[in-house]
């Protein structure tokens, strides 16, 4: 068993398991990765990767149309199946683009079984580009709440912003999928090539416990005062631009070759606390890979604003209160009589009782 | 000479009629009012037609006995219809007519105005109300007043709220059986809105949020037009189906901890306290809950609703544009910690509306649950009043060409 054997990078429905490919792709080692989609294609997309089509009989590997709720349900049906790819994780990076029905359902319904095994879940999810229809929105608005409560940390990169100023759609989608997968690789980085400071992933999985959702960005650059230049870029990244709450932690990746100064880190260290909040908790950790960053130095930075799970948002058992013995999602005793139009939104059944989505303990 | 009108709302807990009565230019008048709990409607929306019928002669009797029992007879024909319900839909609309002589008149304003409301709908849709907001001339657009305005194109910019026309027609054909003629539909959430906002609060900016059985209705005022409306598919049914569920105790029950004991918004003293259930459990014993739990149960339901609406707001840009807060009507603004957690969750003054613009339910027990049908009466005034006016205009435009 390697050292990252216990982390899984999980692509979520077609996009997911496009990001995830381009993940691995740039990354030299061994990732170790699970795609889970309604639609059989993409099990092509990797042939290396562990692939769970969800859906079986339901939807017969045609993809669930758009349908959140539907996605959702083929999740559930089929999570004995997702499990069997489970074994030995403490730890999932979930790749998925959101809009669609499977990487919005799916997403959250592994989530919550996630947090049933006792899966430390990081989501890295891209929201839809703004020309796109609004069904995809709806469904991506809808979803991010959601996964934000269930997911132990999240960041949602709105495409626009990804692609940055590029012309052709596979130069924007390749700046994309490099913003995305510096900050994705970057907890097998600081497993399997520690530098000077080392983060191991029990303590990664402790700092993404109570995370809540974030913001990244990274910059690679080299040549003279290197320090200042990622500094400059990084305060002037519209990716951490965003925030709208005080920064609570901070976890910044130093990934360099043999020529990572000492100073160097400190002077990172100190000009991010400076711009980002001193009294932020903070984690720095670097990365010494010399035949992929010699010469030049990379910096990972996530920002997290808050702690989203309040006591009341307690996700143990949320997932088994909502299914039935069938595994399918249940229609729970919900007071309105059988075959009334159910409220349903943002791909919620709202008629369900809400302490009981929530997952709460009510002291009887 | 007065005029004098009558609304229903057969909703989801109770059905409502008012009467009132009021003369050209003046304040009106609610004469009498009177609810019944109703039967056959869930989720605003009526599946017994029989049982809703029963309701509504229910009520209307009850209205009849009151007046009868102050010595005045009581005879209501026909009546407004109100309605709400996540099957209302709101969408934006704008007319276009061209000008007729090259500068805005009154009949370029009738005719965009009259064309707004007669939009062809989908055979299955019913329109229920039309919001004017603002005119454009040509493309100087946000005119409030285009009387005089030199152009060549008018155009109005409206929201239509419209419902599928059979949920609107068994609203009518209860009322059929019960022999009461039904009028034009009209909306809860705006109709509460003209009983309980004044000017002042509709143009700097104002949530109405109109807490019902079956769902909850909004209505948005900004620069003294309607600028959103629509409604939410929760309402106080899904909170007493919510304890009824984590207590397991009997609906009524539920109903009972809702109006009584609960709260929406935790961190109460005495959350150590018992509670016991009124009546019978069905296990024949008396049992009691915890006060902790149940606010716990209700906190859950009100936030997630409170959370619908702000994502509402910020999804139509208004949530920053609520400059002097909200106002809670129906029978879910009496809900302890309703107000207190609405302010916590939207960042606004919360009051709960009474239906001050009118007169004569200034002693009624939770008045706010009697914003819509108020409201519904002062639109049909005002309707009057301004059919009223127009008619008088064009006669005296005749009276000129003579």
């Amino acid at each position: 068993m390697t050292a990252t054997s216990s982390l899984l990078l999980v692509g979520v429905g077609g996009a997911g398991a496009r990001m995830a490919k381009r993940i691995v792709d740039s990354f030299p080692g061994d990732i170790r990765r699970l795609i889970v989609d309604s639609d059989a294609k993409s099990a092509q997309e990797d042939e290396g990767a562990e692939f769970a089509l969800i859906g079986g009989e339901r939807l017969a590997g045609k993809g669930s149309g758009g349908d959140v709720i539907t996605a959702r349900i083929a999740t559930e049906e089929s999570f004995a199946q997702i499990k069997r790819h489970l074994e030995g994780v403490s730890f999932a990076v979930i790749a998925t683009g959101l809009g669609g029905g499977t990487g919005c359902g799916a997403t959250l319904s592994l989530l919550e079984e996630f947090t049933d095994l006792g899966i430390t879940s990081i989501v890295f999810a891209t929201t839809p580009f703004s020309f796109e229809g609004e069904e995809r929105h709806r469904n991506s608005r809808g979803s991010i709440s959601m996964i934000s409560e269930r997911a132990n940390a999240s960041f949602f990169l709105a495409l626009d912003k990804l692609v940055g100023e590029a012309d052709y759609v596979e130069e924007a989608m390749a700046n994309a999928v490099n913003a995305l997968s510096s900050a994705v690789t970057l907890f097998w980085r600081l497993i399997e090539k520690p530098g000077y400071i080392h983060l191991d992933l029990e303590r990664i999985r402790r700092l993404s416990l109570n995370a809540g959702r974030g913001r990244f960005a990274t910059v690679r650059v080299s040549g003279d005062n290197r320090t200042y230049h990622a500094l400059q870029e990084l305060t002037s990244s519209t990716l951490l631009a965003d925030g709208s709450h005080d920064v609570r932690s901070i976890i910044c990746g130093i990934l360099a070759g043999d020529d990572l100064r000492l100073a160097e880190i400190g002077e990172l260290a100190s000009g991010v606390r400076a711009a980002y909040g001193d009294k932020a908790a903070f984690e720095i950790a670097t990365v010494n890979d010399e035949s992929s960053f010699g010469g030049e130095l990379c910096v990972v930075l996530m920002l997290f604003e808050s702690k989203v799970k309040e006591e009341h948002l307690a996700k143990t058992s949320r997932s088994r209160r909502a299914k039935s013995a069938k595994g399918v999602l249940a229609k729970p005793a919900t007071g309105f009589p059988d075959g009334s139009d159910r409220t349903i939104i943002n791909g919620e059944d709202l008629d369900v009782p809400t302490y009981a989505r929530m997952g709460l303990t009510l002291d009887l | 000479m007065s005029t004098i009108y009558a609304a229903i709302e057969i909703g989801t807990s109770r059905t409502v009629l008012a009467v009132g009565s009021g003369e050209a230019g003046e304040r009106l008048n609610v004469t009498c009012h009177a609810h019944i709990p109703s039967a056959g409607v869930v989720k605003s929306q009526i599946i017994n037609v029989s049982q809703a019928a029963q309701s509504v002669k229910a009520v209307i009797r009850s209205a009849r006995d009151s007046q009868h029992a102050k010595g005045t007879n009581l005879s209501i024909v026909n009546a407004f219809l109100v309605v709400s319900g996540q099957h209302v839909v709101c969408e934006p609309f704008q007319s276009v007519v061209s000008i007729a002589h090259g500068k805005v008149e009154n009949d370029d304003i009738e005719q965009v105005s009259r064309k707004a409301r007669t939009m062809a709908l989908g055979r299955d849709r019913e329109l229920v109300d039309v919001f004017e907001q603002t005119y454009s001339v040509d493309e100087l657009a946000g005119i409030a007043s285009p009387l005089g305005m030199s152009g060549s194109l008018l155009k109005l910019n409206t929201l239509q709220l419209h419902a599928p026309a059979d949920r609107i027609n068994d609203a009518y054909t209860a009322a059929g059986e019960a022999k009461l003629a039904l009028r034009e539909p009209l909306f809860a959430a705006t109709c509460a809105a003209e009983a309980v906002l004044d000017e002042n609060e509709k143009n700097l900016g104002s949530l109405v949020l109109d807490l019902g059985g079956g769902s909850t209705g909004y209505a948005v005022y900004s620069g003294g037009v309607v600028a959103a409306a629509g409604a939410i598919g929760i309402g106080g049914d899904h909170i007493t189906n919510d304890i009824q569920t984590a207590f397991l105790c009997t609906r009524g029950q539920a109903e009972a901890l809702k109006t009584t004991e609960a709260s929406a918004i935790l961190g109460r003293t005495g959350l150590g306290a018992r509670i016991t259930l009124d009546g019978t459990a069905p296990g024949g014993e008396a049992r009691t809950i915890s006060r902790k739990a149940l606010d716990t149960v209700t906190n859950a339901r009100c936030r997630e609703l409170a959370a619908i609406v702000r994502a509402t707001l910020e999804d139509l840009g208004l949530l920053h544009r609520l400059g002097t807060g909200i106002v809670l009507t129906g029978g879910g603004a009496y809900l302890e910690g309703m107000a207190t957690l609405f302010e916590r969750e939207l960042g606004a003054a919360v009051r709960i509306g009474n239906p001050v613009n009118v007169n004569g339910l200034e002693d009624a027990e939770e008045p706010a649950s009697f914003a819509a049908i108020a409201g519904a009466l002062i639109c049909a005034h005002r309707a009057y009043e301004e059919k009223s006016l127009w008619q008088s205009i064009k006669s005296t435009v005749k009276g000129f060409m003579k």
